[in-house]
């Protein structure tokens, strides 16, 4: 099953790091014939525009970044509105400091639990496997609000205050059939005789699982991690809904700036956080590339 | 019908003339060019200059699915979403056929090549030579002028290889259409062309018959190429002219330690340095020296390095007095006509006529 | 999978899957079954439920200006596909085919990485009556009065195409990428046109791709909440706002579970019917093992 990733596209440059291409001569033949041809056909049109239209709403925006004026009539250029973000805006870092919190910890809590389900599942067969297998990408297929909105009220039928806690929880909860999708591919390409040999020599299963296992998959486990990070960092509906007084996050607040009054802060801080997901997505890129070049 | 080429970075200056209804083979080893040359035919390449004409008109420029040529693939490219029949019918919907034309013809070109029982299948369901045959089913039902074949047969295995290629030829003789055949495979063009052209990077080398191309190999490539050989330099002492319009050469050949002679049509210098040929089968080889006074047979003695016996034939690596070693092929055509078998490490003698050896070409400096 | 199989006598699995099953049937499973059981009980009367079996939120369902609002919501979320994938295909035949595919890849999803809220207050930006398009339009003298660019139906659809482009890009590239190109050759070969080749020989064999981009745009579309919330107006509230409505506003948590369960049923059809055409598209692209091929 080739599911692309729909909350964080780049999960799958990983599943491609492992793909299949037809290789039979006229396969090829015809390839390079299609990449020589003629540049002005629709689809290559289409494609500029697309991309046009992609990159067109962050363009317009980080250019106002800089604009003098609070509306959209530029009146010139100036960085007054970086110095408001930066130093006039404590609830923003305030924000932004629990996203951090949350995604770490969660992120954490689901890349442990679904790299221990994923061995357990491609190794092993037991009685409701089958049922962990249907119900862990339930959760990437359904919209964020039925989520977010079951988590409510299951947290309200059982008493429990909204809070940081419960955001912990649910964004653990929705990023784990990522990790669990993501170590299950990693696994795919493991080889088991390595575990038996590790058993033959007399390893405990604790051991094996710390020593062999993990250090093999670890590349794949911090793909997993970082993707969580990521997911939880970004998401808003299901934070939107289970959380309390004094549990903001980043994209929270962001939320109530647009909704409640256009500062241009939030400009400043787009450039912000393109040129910060940028730098982190080129860092990645490379930490897989190595990767990859190792294997 | 004729065809000529120009040249492309992947073909330098290839010049081809095709007869009408000929089954003319593009052979040669991967990356010379031949399967360029065939896409180009085809209309999914362009030149970078030179055309190609069907009949005087030239069809460089008009969109594949406008000429008269049809394509099969090596890896057969059916359709995998199409059952056999919609694939061979396909060239028929696209051209509006009605339904029970398309039906009728269908059947009849699976007929033709033997599928009739797998009408309904999908192409996954079928071994290499059933979608080969589809494939061919297919490239035939509109009727074009010229087949391309794109190595049909290299996917599959030897013995299929063989059988398929019969029923290609089959085809062929029973349909009539030029076909063009892009092959790796020498033994595969010689036993069913009319014409071959021998092709290495970029260049023709040669065309003509497969008996052409066999005993008169126009360059030490071919000579290589096609069937096993021993090859030679050698130098010219003299060439004078003999009979039959023919001249007798004697050629000093450094690797074989002595002079020996053969026979050429065309007129060489002395002091030429020269490419010679004799064909492994031509060679004779016996236990006695032979005895005979014909100053027009070579004779060599040598010891038997390796004796591989394929059933039918033997092959002999002789290792001559001066350290060269002699391909030699002989046929067991006779079951007690052979004597005593010829063994590892016997003292044998190799001869031919002058006859048997070939000049094949002029080395310039 | 390489050497898979049982060690003799210790079955770790559930050990190792007991932690994530049990996570997942408590906080994730759990939730929704409360939520299928909320849709059929009664309305608390302070909010919250109470427990009595009732088919009302459903009947609440049905009436006559929610059903303005499912077909309204159907509508958008079916224009937006069609656009999105309109747009996908294309788009994904240009990466598959190009040198520069990795390039695109990430021209592709770079936008993609910003924050969802920041992307959508771009457009807000860009369409409002003193964004963009209009201070420039007025500014150059073109226009007398601003254009109401922004909270309706058109800017919702556009958003919304905006969004999950990417998601419909990325499975139709990758069907198309894993495509034969020599069978486009063979069907011009055989006497198609450019366009035929494409509508009878490219799209049915990357189906399982573009039936994964309509899965992957229709699904979160028809949930959605953010964009309508925010680019829409009055008369372009979706389902995913009436749910949340219901439950914080009017506190109706049956009636809002009810909307949810009708969301839900939508994206399980639609996840069977994608895993259904990639199980058959696997099952044809594996070859059969056949027979030894005789002479015949």
């Amino acid at each position: 099953m080739n599911f692309p990733k729909p909350h964080n596209p780049y999960g799958y440059f990983v599943s491609r790091l492992s793909k299949k291409k037809p290789t039979s001569e006229p396969a090829r033949h015809a390839r390079r014939a299609l990449q020589n041809k003629s540049r002005l056909s629709l689809s290559h049109t289409v494609m500029a525009l697309s991309i046009l239209f992609l990159f067109l709403p962050l363009v317009v925006t980080v250019l106002y970044s800089f604009n003098a004026a609070k509306g959209m009539a530029w009146s010139g250029f100036s960085l007054n509105w970086y110095h408001k973000l930066f130093f006039g805006s404590e609830k923003l870092w305030t924000s932004f400091g629990n996203s951090f919190v949350i995604a770490f910890s969660s992120a954490l809590v689901a890349t442990v639990l679904g790299t221990l389900a994923a061995i357990g599942v491609n190794w092993y067969k037991f009685r409701g496997r089958t049922y962990i297998q249907t119900i862990s990408f339930l959760p990437m297929i359904l919209p964020e609000v039925i989520i977010g909105i079951s988590m409510l009220i299951f947290f309200s039928a059982i008493n429990v205050p909204l809070g940081m806690l419960t955001i912990f929880i649910a964004h653990a909860t929705f990023c784990l059939p990522f990790v669990f999708l993501m170590v299950l591919a990693r696994l795919d390409e493991f080889d088991f005789s390595i575990i038996e040999a590790a058993h033959d020599l007399g390893a405990t299963e604790r051991q094996t699982l710390f020593k062999v296992i993990v250090p093999a998959i670890l590349p794949g486990i911090m793909s997993a991690f970082l993707m969580s990070v990521t997911m939880s960092l970004e998401d808003f509906v299901i934070t939107f809904f289970v959380s309390g007084p004094g549990s903001t996050t980043l994209p929270l607040y962001v939320f109530s700036m647009v909704r409640y009054g256009i500062s241009p802060v939030i400009n400043a801080l787009s450039l912000v956080i393109i040129l910060g997901t940028m730098l982190i997505a080129f860092l990645l890129r490379n930490f897989l590339k190595n990767v990859a070049a190792s294997k | 019908m004729s065809k000529s080429f120009g040249s492309f970075h992947a073909l330098d200056d290839a010049n081809i003339k095709i007869n009408k209804g000929e089954f003319f083979s593009l052979l040669g080893p991967s990356g010379c060019g031949k399967t360029t040359l065939l896409r180009i035919i085809a209309g999914f390449e362009m030149p970078d200059d030179g055309i190609v004409t069907f009949d005087g008109k030239n069809i460089i420029g008009i969109d594949p699915n406008l000429r008269q040529s049809n394509t099969v693939f090596q890896n057969y490219a059916l359709f995998p979403h199409l059952s056999v029949f919609e694939n061979v019918a396909f060239p028929l919907r696209i051209r509006k056929v009605d339904n029970a034309t398309i039906k009728r013809k269908v059947m009849e070109y699976l007929h033709l090549v033997q599928l009739d029982a797998h009408v309904g299948k999908k192409p996954n369901q079928l071994s290499g030579g059933q979608k080969q045959r589809v494939a061919i089913a297919r490239a035939l039902i509109n009727e074009p002028s010229v087949l391309l074949l794109d190595e049909p047969l290299s996917a599959l295995d030897a013995k299929l290889r063989q059988n398929l290629l019969v029923e290609l030829d089959a085809i062929h003789d029973q349909i009539g259409i030029t076909f063009i055949y892009v092959t790796h495979d020498q033994s595969e063009a010689l036993s069913v062309s009319d014409h071959i052209a021998v092709m290495n990077q970029g260049k023709v080398l040669q065309i003509g018959t497969p008996f052409e191309i066999y005993e008169s190999p126009a360059t030490e490539f071919v000579a290589k190429f096609i069937g096993e050989t021993n090859l030679f330099d050698s130098r010219v002492i003299e060439c004078a002219p003999s009979t039959n319009d023919e001249f007798m050469v004697t050629l000093d050949v450094p690797e074989l330690g002595k002079q020996i002679k053969v026979t050429d049509y065309d007129q060489t210098q002395s002091g030429q340095q020269v490419s010679f040929t004799v064909r492994p089968e031509k060679v004779r080889i016996t236990l006695e020296e032979p005895q005979s006074t014909n100053k027009e047979i070579n004779v060599f003695k040598g010891v038997v390095e390796e004796p591989i016996y394929s059933g039918f034939q033997s092959k002999f690596y002789v290792k001559l007095d001066n350290g060269t070693e002699l391909k030699v092929f002989k046929q067991h055509q006779n079951y007690l006509e052979d004597g005593p078998d010829i063994a590892w490490k016997d003292t044998v003698y190799v001869s031919w006529s002058a006859n048997d050896g070939y000049i094949v070409e002029v080395i310039n400096q | 999978m390489i050497g898979r199989k049982k060690l003799a006598g210790r079955n770790y699995g559930p050990a190792y899957s007991f932690p994530m099953g049990f996570w997942f049937s408590l906080f994730f499973l759990l939730p929704l079954l409360i939520i299928v059981a909320y849709s059929f009980m009664k309305k608390g009367v302070h909010g919250g439920v109470e427990w009595q079996f009732t088919l009302d939120a459903y009947a609440q369902m049905l009436n006559s200006s929610y059903a303005k609002l499912f077909v309204r919501t159907l509508w958008v979320t079916l224009v937006a596909t069609v656009l999105t994938i309109l747009i996908s295909l294309p788009c994904g035949y240009a990466m598959a085919r190009s040198k520069h595919q990795t390039l695109l890849l990430f021209l592709v999803i770079i936008p993609f990485w910003t924050n969802s809220l920041i992307r959508i207050n771009a457009w807000i930006a860009i369409l409002g009556n003193e964004g963009f398009i209009n201070s420039t339009l007025l500014k150059l003298g073109i226009l007398k009065a601003g254009l109401p660019l922004l909270y309706n139906q058109g800017a919702v659809i556009m958003v919304l195409v905006y969004m999950y482009l990417p998601y419909a890009i990325l499975p139709i590239f990758t069907a198309m990428d894993k495509f034969d190109f020599s069978l486009l050759e063979a069907a011009r070969d055989l006497g198609a046109t450019k366009s035929q080749s494409m509508t009878r020989v490219l799209l049915p064999n990357v189906r399982s791709g573009i039936v994964t981009a309509i899965i992957f745009t229709f699904i979160p579309i028809f949930g959605a909440y953010t964009v309508p919330l925010l680019v829409g107006g009055k008369d372009s509230y979706m389902l995913g706002n009436v749910i949340v409505d219901q439950v914080t506003k009017a506190r109706n948590w049956p009636l809002a579970s009810a909307f949810s369960m009708v969301i839900t049923v939508v994206s399980t059809i639609g996840v069977l019917w994608m895993m259904g055409t990639s199980a058959r598209e696997a099952a044809r692209n594996k070859a059969a093992p056949v027979k030894q091929d005789t002479a015949a």
